[in-house]
């Protein structure tokens, strides 16, 4: 196996003591930071993503890959800034107001860091001015999470917010949690809705391209 | 002949064939009371709608000779179905509301001759949650080994309970969860004390502490169990949707879940009760390992328009002549904002699904808060015209 096999097995395996260890080896071995990044870990990320659809990974083994590609990230980030490499686009995350289901969040989270994205996570029930905030100082995405019924309505008038502050045009709007449908995002005004984490990394390349 | 609500949802419960498709629902909430039925209680809800009924009452006694007693500090509970904690000298809980613009915040501290061990909890008018968990490290399961009271069923009331109530329906408890804010299942009451993610990645870092601490609920919920003899309930609920295939997988839901909560509902038959296995989540993966671990009924059957996976018929097939299946009603898009016939027409697709040979209660896939009181009339009347005979 190549160096970078070795992250992708590792990642994929959700080893987080393998993963820095194998980085710093293809790093030391003049493997690109580029590469390690992009045919290791987002290539790993993006199987663990497919395995998720298929039903052969749960949210257990989603956890401990992406556990495992931040502690590769932790040994990368330094290598991909001097490479100029930048993130992809940057994404606001959080569960909307009165709401504290954060597992579908934080997975969505993990594989858009996963698919090269930069993450600002607000947490769990975050109120409609703390997303106009975050919008407010520079973001690509804003990714909205619902789980309950009863929260819903947090995530329109969130949208709606977002648009009485006239920043409706400055951000993609994405939304997502059991309880959200397409025709639902369509309603309340967002850009896209995606049902798992793997395709809200896809439905978030496609936003910004 | 007609049966009494009693006699249909035992039938069901039986795995037998009633007179007609019970229908009834999980918990009913008290916002939905209060908001949609004019604060009516859940026996005038359940006549009003034309249901079956479910009376739920957990009444706890403690062991004086172990020093236990009822906590003094508690305010009485809100809802009549629970009970107040037991507590000891070495187990004494106390709580204060701390300052929050936004909810009812409050601090409850539990000290013991260890330490102390602490957790908060917010409510809006919905419902309460957990935002700082009790156990924070991995030594704290060592007070709560130690020190944790155990509570046991007060079976005479139970059984007065039981006969006032009647044949107006079942009565139903819960395999007594953590004090403050627990649940039924053992992991999922591991997880509201850890916090389920933490919970999990524990599973792959540190099994044997997750296995220690398993342990140490178990031991308390089976103490609990051995004192349900006697007691007139109908059915019982342990599980949780945080053993769902939503949340972890059939790998560790064959490590961590079923083998405790496989011994509970052995014991529980040994007690000469039933149980119902709550599973608000996806279930189907594991649905054979539920079936497997011999509960009499199985809950909650959420489709995947809530957040579920369930499939009614295939798991009808897969599992229907093992146990009784209760739920599989989707209450977010048939209770509101749908017509009585989508209603009706959604209720007579479950009974083609799942009711035939019995064995069925049709319920909503667990809870709701909001619910159009027409909507809910149309989905109990035309259960009530599903008929076997
Ligand atoms: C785990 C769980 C909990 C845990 C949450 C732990 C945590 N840290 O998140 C705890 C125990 C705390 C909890 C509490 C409650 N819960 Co809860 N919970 C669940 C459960 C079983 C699983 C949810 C979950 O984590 N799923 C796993 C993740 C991976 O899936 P997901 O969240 O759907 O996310 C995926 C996609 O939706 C998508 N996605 C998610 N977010 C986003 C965002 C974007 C932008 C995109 C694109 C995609 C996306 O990608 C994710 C990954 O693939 C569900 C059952 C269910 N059927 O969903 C109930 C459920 C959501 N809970 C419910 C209820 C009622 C509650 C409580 C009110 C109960 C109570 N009184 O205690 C409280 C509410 C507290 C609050 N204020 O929020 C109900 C909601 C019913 C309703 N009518 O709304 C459900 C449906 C259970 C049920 N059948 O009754 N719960």
């Amino acid at each position: 196996m190549d160096e970078i096999d070795e992250i992708y097995e590792a990642v994929l395996d959700g080893d987080m003591r393998a993963t820095p260890e194998y980085v710093q080896a293809a790093l030391d071995a003049g493997v690109s930071a580029s590469a390690i990044l992009l045919e290791g870990m987002i290539a790993a990320m993006n199987e663990v993503g497919r395995l998720f659809e298929e039903d052969e990974y749960f949210v257990p083994e989603m956890l401990i890959a992406a556990r495992a590609m931040k502690a590769g990230l932790s040994i990368l980030r330094p290598f991909l800034v001097d490479a100029g490499i930048e993130p992809v686009g940057k994404v606001v995350l959080g569960t909307v107001q009165g709401d504290m289901h954060d597992i579908g969040k934080n997975l969505v989270g993990m594989m858009l860091e996963g698919a090269g994205f930069e993450i600002v996570d607000l947490g769990t029930d975050v109120a409609p001015a703390q997303f106009v905030e975050a919008v407010r100082n520079g973001v690509d995405i804003l990714g909205l999470s619902a789980l309950l019924t009863t929260t819903l309505s947090s995530m329109e008038s969130t949208i709606k917010a977002i648009e009485e502050a006239g920043l409706r045009g400055a951000v993609k709007l994405m939304v997502g949690g059991a309880p959200v449908t397409d025709g639902y995002a369509r309603k309340i005004g967002a850009d896209g809705y995606a049902p798992d984490a793997s395709q809200a990394a896809t439905l978030a390349i496609s936003l910004i391209a | 002949m007609e049966m009494t609500s009693k006699q249909r949802l035992l039938t069901a419960l039986k795995g037998g064939v009633p007179d007609r498709l019970p229908v009834t629902t999980h918990h009913l909430q008290d916002y939905f009371r209060n908001t949609y039925m004019d604060g009516k209680t859940d026996i005038e809800v359940f006549d009003h709608l034309g249901m079956d009924a479910i009376h739920w009452t957990e009444p706890y006694r403690p062991d004086p000779s172990q020093g236990e007693y009822f906590d003094p500090l508690q305010e009485a509970p809100t809802n009549p179905s629970f009970s107040k904690r037991i507590v000891s000298d070495d187990w004494c809980i106390t709580h204060e509301a701390l300052p929050d613009s936004r909810y009812k915040t409050i601090r409850y501290t539990i000290t013991t001759p260890k330490g102390n061990l602490t957790t908060v909890l917010q409510s809006n008018e919905y419902t309460t949650w957990v935002t700082e968990h009790l156990i924070k490290e991995k030594k704290d399961i060592d007070i709560v080994g130690e020190y944790v009271t155990a509570p046991k069923c007060n079976v005479e009331q139970v059984n007065q309970e039981a006969e006032a109530f009647g044949e107006r329906g079942l009565v139903r408890g819960t395999i007594c969860g953590f004090d403050i804010s627990g649940q039924p299942g053992t992991w999922q009451d591991a997880a509201v004390l850890v916090g389920i993610e933490k919970l999990i990645l524990a599973t792959f870092d540190d099994p044997d502490w997750v296995h220690e601490l398993l342990g140490i609920l178990n031991g308390r919920k089976e103490v609990y169990i051995r004192s349900l003899k006697g007691a007139q309930y109908d059915v019982l609920e342990l599980g949780g949707g945080d053993a769902s295939t939503t949340v972890i997988s059939p790998k560790l839901f064959r490590k961590f879940v079923a083998p405790y909560d496989a011994r509970l509902i052995e014991l529980v038959h040994e007690a000469g009760q039933r149980i119902a296995y709550h599973t608000c989540g996806g279930m189907m993966p594991i649905l054979e390992d539920i079936a497997a671990m011999e509960p009499d009924a199985m809950e909650t059957f959420t489709p995947p328009e809530m957040g579920g996976d369930a499939r009614l018929a295939e798991a009808k097939q897969r599992i229907g002549d093992k146990v009784c299946m209760i739920g599989g009603f989707d209450q977010y898009h048939h209770f509101v904002n749908s017509s009585e016939e989508d209603t009706r027409a959604a209720v007579r697709r479950r009974f083609a699904e799942a009711g035939e040979g019995g064995g069925y209660i049709l319920s909503p896939s667990d809870h709701f808060f909001d619910a159009d009181a027409n909507l809910l009339a149309a989905f109990a009347d035309e259960a009530r015209q599903c008929r076997y005979q």
